[in-house]
């Protein structure tokens, strides 16, 4: 999970690293104690703010209102700006680059160093790998700097980060040493051991739709396989219904490849029980204007065919579904599903039409895009 | 000959009184594999259809010094306890079978391996598998044998679904197996495809090896390397996926945690230029990947 600014450096500072004095605020009428020249910093979660208006620079008290009124209704590079760090302004002396994340070339952490130029283009970067089992014991930075190194590398590994970035560290003209902002990426799998938790984040630039919330909800508390933690909600007209985490994003390939418009992006993999896949079916064909439904997979290892495809099944029928609807699976029970398939679409009208393992996976998408859409359009 | 998994593979089971663990333990018997023990902690004494459980691992190598390989399918949060004592028991092959393993932990375990000497494939692997010879892991599910077939392509994949989606396009198409891997799709995984291709260019059986990799990280481009330097000798063939996931917001995540990109690095076109320049075949459609082979 990618973090805010102003929550990155809520954990800089509970580790140590002096940060600007600062104060988050919300509704515009909200009292600023920071005293101008301030800076006014919108909490998005794009980068390059200061290129799309997201830094404001206030030098005169007389025009702090009219500033914060005019950000907080912006958008930054199409995300809406709902809340606005505002800071003391700091004179610069000298500023770098500092961050700690993993690399797959060393298939452990690293620590980025860089000195020189304003702005990240400008510094010139290098990368030393970290030994994960010693620890980072202030090495590879200039003297003056070991101490706030050492208190990033802390924050790196205490709140098991996949990204822990101050960019720019400065120092100040009366000496201090302060991380002027905060690129913080957690690792979502570590959550089971980490006590702070962030609200869902508006990645899209945009809320979370109602149907990514419902999807998410399903694997809570159950662990049996997955079906909906990865949801989203896309512009286009197919829905869709993968299988397994790789086998997923190859199909959405193949459909994009023959003009298909997915009109999500899911996945369900290991074994979810039927009801799983009955809600995940519910959610994702409740959009408007569907053209038609492809539920795909590749050759599963263990996720079981016949229970996956009925509780598909279930929820078509909850919703009544009547586009085409394209089947390509393969794996544990696929027979006695197709055939059981192909009763239910005959008795229940729906438009089914079936492939096994003989036929390729991504071959369907062509399937698909052409019942959805009429082959004359394609 | 096959790689990692062979006639001499002897398994033990770490989680192997859960749902999932005591599952695969039996397809692992039903194909042949010698599986010798199992542990979980408090659970000795038990059996598992028909293996003896163990509170730990150095109690199963009292009664089973011939264990060589161990699969370790614990929830996440026992994962790094899990490999650190298969680590100090110095069992040469360690299969994590778990998904969604804190990356600080496989980083630790992969550097307390290097330092031991011993092998980890995983996290979020499927398993490895040497059709006709054995299996370690969920790879093929209960019965591996009408997708897997015994031949001389190896398979190395990042996805579990696809490696049996592959090899089954090859076996359907008349071409079998040495070995296939699923190495996981991690951000850090204990092996990379550079480390599986340096075990094929060693064994004979092998004469060419897919590829099957996604976007995200540099271990297609550590791949590509590898055969430009000349240390990869044998006939490549990779398919790679992921340019939709280029289309979303950077920083979304899907399934895989390794298959996601900032900035250019890990991006679909370093992965295919890199592999193109290297000479490796590129597949557009898996369905392709048999006629590329005999090409």
């Amino acid at each position: 999970m990618l973090l805010y600014e102003f929550e990155g450096k809520k954990l800089f500072k509970s580790c140590g690293i002096e940060i600007p004095n600062s104060q988050l605020i919300e509704p515009p009428d909200e009292e600023i104690k920071i005293k101008a020249p301030l800076v006014l910093k919108a909490q998005v979660l794009s980068g390059k703010r200061a290129d799309s208006g997201g830094i404001v620079v206030v030098d005169d008290e007389s025009k702090l209102k009219v500033s914060v009124l005019a950000l907080l209704g912006s958008s930054v590079n199409g995300e809406k700006v709902e809340k606005i760090l505002v800071e003391e302004m700091v004179e610069i002396d000298k500023e770098y680059y500092l961050s700690f994340s993993y690399s797959t070339e060393n298939r452990g952490p690293v620590m980025s160093f860089g000195e020189g130029g304003t702005g990240a283009e400008g510094k010139e970067i290098k990368i030393y790998p970290v030994d994960i089992l010693e620890g980072y014991k202030g090495e590879n930075v200039s003297d003056s700097l070991k101490e706030t190194a050492k208190k990033l590398w802390e924050v790196f590994i205490k709140y098991d980060c996949e990204l822990a970035e101050i960019n720019p560290l400065v120092v100040t003209k009366d000496g201090k040493i302060m991380a002027l902002d905060a690129k913080v990426i957690l690792d979502d799998d570590a959550n089971f051991r980490r006590e702070e938790k962030f609200p869902e984040r508006n990645l899209f630039g945009r809320p979370p739709t109602e149907a990514e919330i419902e999807a998410r909800k399903i694997d809570e508390g159950d662990h049996r396989g997955t079906s909906g933690s990865v949801y989203w909600d896309l512009d286009g007209d197919i829905a869709v219904i993968a299988a397994g985490g790789g086998g997923s994003v190859v199909c959405m390939d193949a459909l994009i490849a023959y003009g298909g418009k997915p009109a999500n992006y899911t996945e369900h993999s290991g074994n979810p029980p039927r009801e799983k896949l009955k809600k995940l079916t519910e959610i994702v064909l409740a959009k408007q204007g569907l053209k038609g439904c492809w539920f795909v997979g590749g050759t599963a290892n263990f996720t079981d065919i016949y229970e996956t495809l009925m509780g598909f099944v279930e929820g078509l029928r909850e919703v009544k579904f009547k586009g085409p609807i394209v089947i390509r699976r393969s794996g544990p029970n696929d027979k006695k599903a197709f055939d059981e398939l192909k009763i239910i679409g005959e008795k229940e009208g729906f438009d089914f039409h079936i492939f096994g393992r003989e036929t390729p996976m991504t071959a369907t998408a062509k399937t698909i895009v052409d019942l959805a859409y009429g082959k004359e359009e394609k | 000959m096959a790689i990692l998994v062979n006639d001499k593979t002897k398994v033990l089971v770490q989680g192997i009184t859960g749902k999932e663990g005591s599952k695969v333990a039996l397809q692992m018997k039903n194909y042949g594999t010698k599986v010798l023990a199992g542990v979980t902690p408090g659970k000795g004494g038990q059996e598992v259809h028909g293996v003896p459980v163990y509170n730990t691992i150095a109690e199963a190598l009292d009664s089973h010094p011939g264990i060589n390989t161990s699969l370790i399918s614990v929830p996440n949060f026992a994962v790094f306890g899990a490999m650190q004592e298969a680590i100090a028991a110095q069992i040469p092959l360690i299969n994590v079978f778990t998904e969604h393993v804190p990356i600080a932990d496989t980083a630790k375990a992969i550097a307390m391996a290097k330092k031991a000497g011993v092998r980890i494939v995983g996290p979020s692997s499927m398993g490895i598998i040497s059709p006709g010879i054995g299996k370690v892991g969920q790879i093929g599910g209960e019965d591996p044998r009408g997708v897997f077939s015994k031949g001389n392509v190896g398979v190395i994949s990042k996805s579990g679904g696809m490696s049996s989606e592959v090899s089954w396009i090859l076996t359907k198409n008349g071409i079998g197996q040495s070995t296939v891997i699923g190495i996981g799709g991690d951000i850090l995984e204990g092996s990379t495809f550079t480390d599986m291709m340096e075990e094929f260019e060693k064994d004979e059986q092998t004469k060419s090896v897919v590829i099957f990799g996604e976007i995200g990280g540099t271990y297609e481009e550590e791949a590509a390397e590898m055969i430009k330097s000349g240390r990869f000798t044998k006939k490549v063939v990779a398919f790679i996926s992921g340019l939709f996931a280029e289309s979303l917001p950077q920083g979304t995540k899907l399934g895989h945690a390794g298959a996601i990109v900032y900035g250019d690095k890990g991006s679909y076109k370093s992965k295919i230029n890199s592999l193109t320049e290297a000479g490796v075949t590129i597949a557009k459609t898996p369905d392709e990947i048999p006629d590329l082979l005999t090409m």
